[in-house]
């Protein structure tokens, strides 16, 4: 009887491992594919082969301008120093204005009693209904009377508030107990120590998530800076990478090289941070 | 917690002063600076330091568009700040100048030389929407069939022939398929556009039409467009001499909306790819295709001669631009010599200008030399029509539903006549829709007819 369940659950052992290994090999599948395709060649890049037949390192260089393209003779026109810094900048930007004012809000609308505070709350959630495409205008409107159009401020500040960042710290807060809060009014403490000293210490895990969530989400940020945006300059990668497609066809093989370099940043970050991603997401999820 | 976000405070203030003390500002050189939404395409330094050469108190600067898409343009053009030249692919002008945001040019067309009569006699409608011009060509396209001589060497198959028919297509390529090759590779016989492509350049080729000239009824379901549809599930199913799309995806590692085909043909795996001139723009990347490339016109069908779709990629005006003066002056620099003569040797599609396309050796360039090549491009273009649309529907619509019933015929969920049956349906039905809700269509419909509106028109 020991031995047919322990049977059955070496068996059961092996059919998970070979479905997330299958599950595994399907989502890495792309990744693969986009790093061998930067090492291919213009003409292999469309071959279905994950090995290159032609292995060159060079569309690398070609991408960085420290060599021409030579079909052309001439340097791709990526200003990928300036570009690159510009995600991070605008990343970090967005980041750090976003978990701030959420965790700001988040505080007032789980520590501080006020009158209507929960109508206002539902309200705020509210707005997180309304889909993006609806508000596009709107929101471009606004940016044209702040004379935001290409600017950084215009892809920093509209994205500083977040309901859903919100929703998920508030949350978090909730979950800490309000004796705290009270042993720390009676010490003399104000909110704003309160705040910084006692709560989001506590709320770390979400604050990390939401840090995660926020970065990730500005790094590879698209539509909203290719509309703001007209000079150069301020391009992050992602909208920089349409110098590489043209109406006359992509640069496949360069687009990847480009891409390559580009998510390794968020590789690093997500590696780093997945166990704070997920634990706080755990806890938003069951606490309220 | 308090020392994280200090640092990163004192991290994004070092950045922001970097990142700002490093911006070049706007060059106060006295010259009126133009905004032109388009493909951030490396061609347009070249044509953009060429309109700077022929008038020195404008320049442009290129308002990065994604693959075309309008929504940038749209959004910018709500709000009053859109850039001031705009270039328009296929279907757009009609949603453009619906929505109000491109300029007129009719009044200056004329009199600054960039009127249809500037252009081929085959690409002058689609500059023009209800009687209005919107648009001046940057470019003019037409898909002839490019073949790789080396391939058809490999297989021992004659080159196609100039006045080739539809049955020639279908034998030639199954010789391509079925005789052994000398280097013992498998090829396609033939690269993919997309059906899209396919069956608009072959109901162009047999005479049909979208609509009825007035614009009022769809007319996909003619003959024409039925054996249109039809010989492309044929080609696809019976003849077996085209991949199927399902056979494309399991070949393909790659989307979009031909790039495909041009990697599958530019790499040697496929024997033959419709496509505009403009392809040889690329050639540089594919040294070994290099003096093995012939081109020949599409198979005529029916009797008929050869004829597919003319295209255009188009530039207009944006009704609000503050530099209206200089963004007229870039629209005739688009019809200038000097433009056209930048886009014949830059390898692009045909110039707007016919007098430097009047030839084979007028269009040769470094990607391509042989005049015998750049030929059937010249003939093309005398013959092919643009792809009709109607007033009282969005082209961009109708263009949308004739994808997806293609792609149905495609996916063998539906027969040709099955499918252009309900799409017929469909955009009729949307038409009247239309003419319902929206005054200005009921009076264009009383000017065209002469008679008064009433909800059953459609059924006289």
């Amino acid at each position: 009887m020991n031995q047919n369940k322990s049977g059955i659950r070496r068996y059961g052992f092996l059919v998970r491992l070979l479905v997330l290994s299958v599950l595994g090999v399907v989502i890495s599948l792309p990744f693969v594919w986009m790093v061998s395709a930067s090492f291919k060649p213009r003409a292999e890049v469309e071959n279905i082969n994950l090995v290159p037949i032609h292995p060159t390192a060079r569309n690398y260089p070609i991408v960085l301008s420290i060599v021409p393209d030579p079909g052309t003779g001439k340097f791709v026109p990526m200003q990928f120093g300036r570009w690159y810094f510009n995600s991070v900048f605008i990343a970090v930007g967005t980041t750090l204005f976003q978990v701030l004012t959420s965790a700001l809000a988040a505080f007032a609308f789980s520590r501080l009693q006020w009158r209507g505070r929960d109508t206002v709350f539902l309200m705020y959630l509210a707005t997180m209904m309304i889909p993006g495409v609806v508000l596009m205008i709107p929101n471009y409107q606004t940016m044209v009377l702040f004379h935001f159009i290409n600017t950084y401020h215009g892809l920093i500040i509209p994205a500083a508030f977040s309901a859903f960042g919100t929703f998920l710290l508030r949350q978090f807060m909730l979950s800490i107990s309000p004796a705290l809060d009270e042993a720390a009014t009676i010490d003399g403490a104000s909110p704003w120590m309160i705040f910084w000293d006692i709560i989001m210490p506590l709320a770390r895990p979400g604050v990390i998530a939401l840090t995660i969530i926020t970065f990730l989400g500005a790094y590879q940020s698209f539509f909203w800076p290719l509309i703001m945006l007209s000079d150069s300059q301020l391009y992050p990668m992602s909208v920089g990478m349409l110098t590489l497609d043209s109406s006359y066809g992509q640069q496949t093989e360069l687009i990847m090289a480009a891409t390559v370099m580009n998510v390794v940043p968020l590789i690093v970050i997500f590696v780093t941070c997945q166990k704070f991603l997920v634990s706080g997401l755990q806890l938003g999820g069951v606490k309220g | 917690m308090k020392a994280a976000f200090a640092l990163v405070t004192i991290l994004f203030v070092l950045m922001y002063t970097g990142a700002e003390g490093t911006l070049q500002g706007p060059k106060n050189d006295g010259r009126v600076h133009l905004r032109w939404a388009t493909d951030s395409n490396p061609a347009r330094d070249v044509q953009i330091a060429e309109f700077g050469k022929l008038y020195p108190g404008v320049t442009a600067a290129v308002d990065p568009s994604a693959g075309g898409d309008i929504s940038k343009v749209l959004i910018q053009c709500a709000t009053g700040v859109g850039p001031d030249v705009i270039d328009l692919y296929g279907d757009s002008m009609q949603t453009m100048a619906d929505a109000g945001v491109l300029l007129d040019l009719t009044p200056y067309a004329s009199k600054m030389g960039f009127d249809p009569s500037h252009t081929y006699p085959s690409a002058r409608g689609a500059l023009v929407y209800r009687g209005k011009q919107y648009r001046f060509p940057c470019n003019v396209s037409v898909n002839c069939i490019i073949y790789n001589k080396q391939i058809f060497d490999d297989h021992n198959v004659p080159y196609p022939t100039p006045n080739w028919t539809e049955q020639d297509f279908i034998r030639t390529a199954k010789l391509l398929l079925n005789n052994p090759s000398k280097s013992g590779h498998h090829h396609l016989a033939y690269a993919p556009p997309g059906g899209m492509t396919f069956y608009e350049d072959e109901l162009i080729g047999r005479g049909g039409r979208v609509f009825t000239p007035d614009g009022l009824r769809c007319v996909l379901d003619s003959p024409q467009s039925n054996s249109a549809l039809q010989d492309y599930y044929d080609l696809m199913f019976v003849y077996k001499v085209i991949p199927t799309p399902a056979d494309t995806a399991s070949i393909s590692s790659q989307g979009g909306w031909g790039t495909g085909a041009i990697n599958w043909f530019s790499s040697g795996d496929a024997a033959m790819l419709p496509i505009g001139r403009w392809y040889i723009c690329q050639l540089y990347n594919y040294p070994k295709l290099e003096g093995h490339l012939g081109s020949v016109l599409l198979p005529s069908v029916g009797g008929l001669p050869s004829a597919g779709v003319v295209s255009s990629r188009a530039a207009g005006i944006n009704v609000n631009s503050k530099n209206r003066a200089a963004a007229l002056k870039f629209l005739q620099y688009l019809a200038s010599p000097q433009y056209s003569n930048v886009i014949v040797t830059d390898g692009d599609a045909l110039p707007p200008d016919p007098m430097l396309a009047k030839s084979g050796p007028a269009l040769v360039d470094s990607a391509e030399n042989d005049p015998a090549f750049q030929q059937p491009f010249v003939d093309a273009i005398k013959t092919a029509r643009p792809i009709d649309e109607s007033p009282y529907i969005d082209a961009d619509v109708v263009t949308q539903w004739m994808g997806d019933y293609v792609a149905k015929v495609e996916n063998r969920l539906m027969t040709p006549k099955e499918a252009l049956a309900v799409l017929t349906a469909q955009v009729n039905q949307q038409i009247r829709r239309n003419l319902e809700r929206r005054q200005d269509l009921q009076k264009l419909y009383e000017q065209q007819t002469g008679k008064p509106y009433s909800s059953n028109w459609w059924k006289s």
